[in-house]
This record gives structure tokens, sequence and C-alpha cells, in this order.
């Protein structure tokens, strides 16, 4: 009550801007949300409810340049708090990570993909969420750090972790060292 | 387990080193190279991890049914109840004492004329029964309904089929850990091949947003995307309706 007309006027014209900016991040909480939970269903429930957030606490949001980590932080919070996997009662909800037989699956880029979303998809899940932030999100220790509530030095040792589980994974799935890099290997 | 040559090498690959520390990394390189390989290694893997989720598949329904915020959950939910509310009202009007026998259960045509059409001789008769009752007593008396109507319509060679839809509360009666009547489900669904059971995917979603469960469905429940617009086609297609 205490704003004046000019105050008011600032702050719809800085909100109308944020939203704007806040639904445009929709495809990148997305596309964070399924490396957490590889599906697409969920993603996409979980992007949306956190857009839906986002907008209810405009206010909230102090430095237009942290837009993102504040975003996430709230994506993680939902998932942390009513996504986090149960592990599902049958296989039919989560995305069927294609097998190696599958004739569609069957280029060498593609089989990439596929293992390398299989291992993550066996990581554990504080383990997945750091590797995927820096790696795919691409945020900085310190802002994985506070998207997470936890310590840098927590952030440093689970990537530490989760990068060498997955190098064991991926060695057991048959991929060698050496065929790490082959992207297009001929056959 | 994570010794901090292991930690640095992470951090020099994920560029979170400072310039003297990179310089003193690549120096260290140059000498060792069983470093130099690790460092690589880690590089590949991030690339690949990057590579696997450029683009990741796009949500399979996006059919107007999906539900998409709770608050389209409230608003089907309310849909759901006017259209009780009219359902009943309807009824009430039109059709008054129209029942199936079983005193609970009510039958309403889309012209209002009640059984009628349904009974009609000689042709199919369909009807859809709407289940949003918890209450696994009333889902008992509905599978009795069911099943005798069933054994009646087969004695007499008369064409029947009968579509029991579980949506909201209802969805109970379909779901593994709750129904108390999956046995006889099964039981029913391989004996009448005319009889199906259909789950309600709003209602699961809605169950999976709101409170975390994952649903599991008995065996022979068929999933359709949303309970409302299958019980109106339905009605539009001329079945008979039933709200249990």
């Amino acid at each position: 009550m205490s704003e004046s007309k000019g105050m008011l006027f600032a702050k719809f014209g800085r909100h109308r801007k944020l939203r704007g900016l806040i639904c445009a991040e929709r495809e990148r909480l997305y596309r964070i949300a399924w490396s957490w939970c590889h599906d697409s269903y969920q993603a996409d429930d979980l992007a949306q409810e956190t857009i839906a957030r986002a907008l209810a606490k405009i206010d909230s949001l102090r430095e237009e340049g942290r837009l993102q980590v504040w975003l996430t932080q709230i994506l993680a919070n939902l998932y942390r708090d009513q996504f986090r996997r149960v592990q599902p009662e049958t296989g039919l909800e989560s995305d069927t990570l294609p097998t190696l037989d599958d004739p569609e699956q069957n280029t060498d880029r593609s089989q990439l993909i596929t293992r390398t979303r299989a291992a993550i998809d066996r990581l554990k899940d504080d383990q997945r969420q750091v590797l995927t932030l820096v790696d795919i999100a691409e945020f900085s220790y310190a802002d994985t750090a506070a998207i997470l509530s936890v310590p840098v030095g927590t952030v440093m040792s689970r990537l530490s972790r989760a990068r060498a589980r997955m190098r064991e994974i991926l060695e057991q799935q048959g991929i060698g060292r050496a065929e790490v890099i082959a992207l297009r290997k001929p056959r | 387990m994570s010794t901090n040559d292991d930690l640095e090498l992470n951090a020099f690959v994920d560029a979170e080193l400072s310039p003297d520390q990179q310089a003193e990394m690549l120096e260290s390189m140059r000498s060792d190279p069983e470093l130099a390989r690790r460092a690589c290694e880690l590089g590949q893997l991030k690339a690949q991890v990057r590579l696997a989720y450029a683009t990741p598949p796009q949500p399979r329904r996006r059919s107007a049914a999906k539900v998409r915020g709770s608050w389209q959950v409230i608003a089907a939910g309310f849909a759901l109840a006017v259209f009780g509310l009219i359902s009943g009202w309807l009824l009430h009007a039109n059709a008054p004492g129209l029942s199936t026998g079983g005193g609970r259960f009510v039958v309403l045509d889309p012209d209002g004329r009640g059984q009628a059409a349904a009974v009609a001789e000689s042709e199919e008769t369909r009807i859809v029964f709407h289940l949003t009752n918890p209450d696994q007593t009333v889902a008992g008396e509905l599978l009795d309904e069911v099943e005798g109507m069933l054994a009646a319509y087969q004695a007499d060679g008369r064409p029947l089929r009968i579509e029991v839809v579980g949506h909201s509360e209802g969805l109970d009666l379909l779901r593994e850990r709750l129904s108390q009547h999956g046995e006889r489900i099964h039981r029913l669904a391989q004996q009448y091949a005319n009889l199906t059971f259909v789950a309600c995917r709003n209602t699961m979603d809605r169950l999976k947003v709101e409170q975390g469960i994952e649903v599991k469905l008995i065996p022979d429940a068929e999933v359709i995307d949303s309970g409302v617009s299958h019980v109106v086609k339905r009605q539009q297609q001329g079945w008979s309706y039933i709200r249990v």
C-alpha cells in the first residue's frame, strides 16, 4: 500500500520482463528434469510446476542474473520434496531406455547416447544430480552447490565419484577406454 | 574414495581452477602422460554426457486430456462434479424411477429416455459404468450387478458390452494394492470378452503429482487418458451411462 504509483509501474514492468524470461527457461528445465528422472511425463510436470511456482513468487528473485540458478533451485526442491524417484512399481511409467538390439538404435551415435543414459540412470540420485547440473546444465561448482544446498566440497566429491562410477559402468557395458571417443566409428 | 588429485583433475576439466592452478596442472601433464590421459578421459566423458542429453525425448502425450498442472485437475474435478449434478438432475427431471433393478445404480441414456434405448431387442446393449466411489463394498455390488447382467445376457444369447471406468476415487478398484476385487475382476475379464475395465490416466497422474504415488494397476485394467472424456464419448456413441 505504501508503494507509489511509479514504483508499482516499475514493479509491473519488471514482472512482465521476468515472466517472459522464466517461461523461456522451460526447455532447459525440462532437459535437467529429464536427466534426473528419465521420465518425459514426470519431467514435463516438474518443468511446468517449477515455472508455476517461480511465477507465483517472482518477488523473491533478487538478482536477474541469477535467474537460472534460482529456477533450478526451485526445480531441485520440488524434485526432492515430491518427485524423487520412488522405485516405480511397474516399468511402464518411466521411459524405457531402448536396448541395444533395437534396430532403430543401431547407429554408433545413438548406441553411445543410449549407453550413456543407461549409465547415468544407474547412478545414485545425488551423484546423478551433480553430474547433470555440471555437465548438461553447465553450472559452476558454486552454483551447483547453491542449487542443491550443499557445500562446494560435497559437489566436488560427488562429481568425482559420479564420473568414476560412470567409467566403471561404461566399461562393464563394453565401452572400453579406447572406444569412448569413437563417436563415428566405422563399422 | 576421491583423492585430492581426482578432485583437482575434475576441477581442471570443468574449468574451475584458477589460471595459476591451471598452468600448474598443464605443466604436470607435460611430464606425466598418465595424468594427461586421465584428464583427456574425463573430458571425453563430459562431452559424452552432454551429447546424451542434447535432445531428450519429448513428453509422449500432449493431447488436450493431458493434465498439465494441478489447476487442471481441479478444473476436471469441478467439471465432473457439475457433470454429475447435471446427470443427476436430468435423471430426476426426465426419467424418474428408472434403474437397473439393483436400486443403487441409475441408467441415463443420451436422450434422457432412461433404459429404453439400452434394452432395445436385437441391438447390442452397451453400458458404461462410471465408478467414482472408493468404497469397496459399493464396488463389490457393482461387480455383482455386472456379473448378473453378463450372465443373463449370455444365457439369452443377447449381445452386451460393458465398460467399467475407474475414475477419481473409484480408481481404487483397479489399483493393485487397494482393490479387494482383483481376483474377481481377473476371473470376470477372462470369462467375458465383452467386459472391459478402464482406468483414468488423469487420476493416476494426479496421484503422482499430488501425493507422489506411482499407481500400479491390476493387470486387467486398460488405461485411457481421461475418465470424463471417455464416458462423455461413450454417451455420444449411444452407450448407456451409469454413475456409481
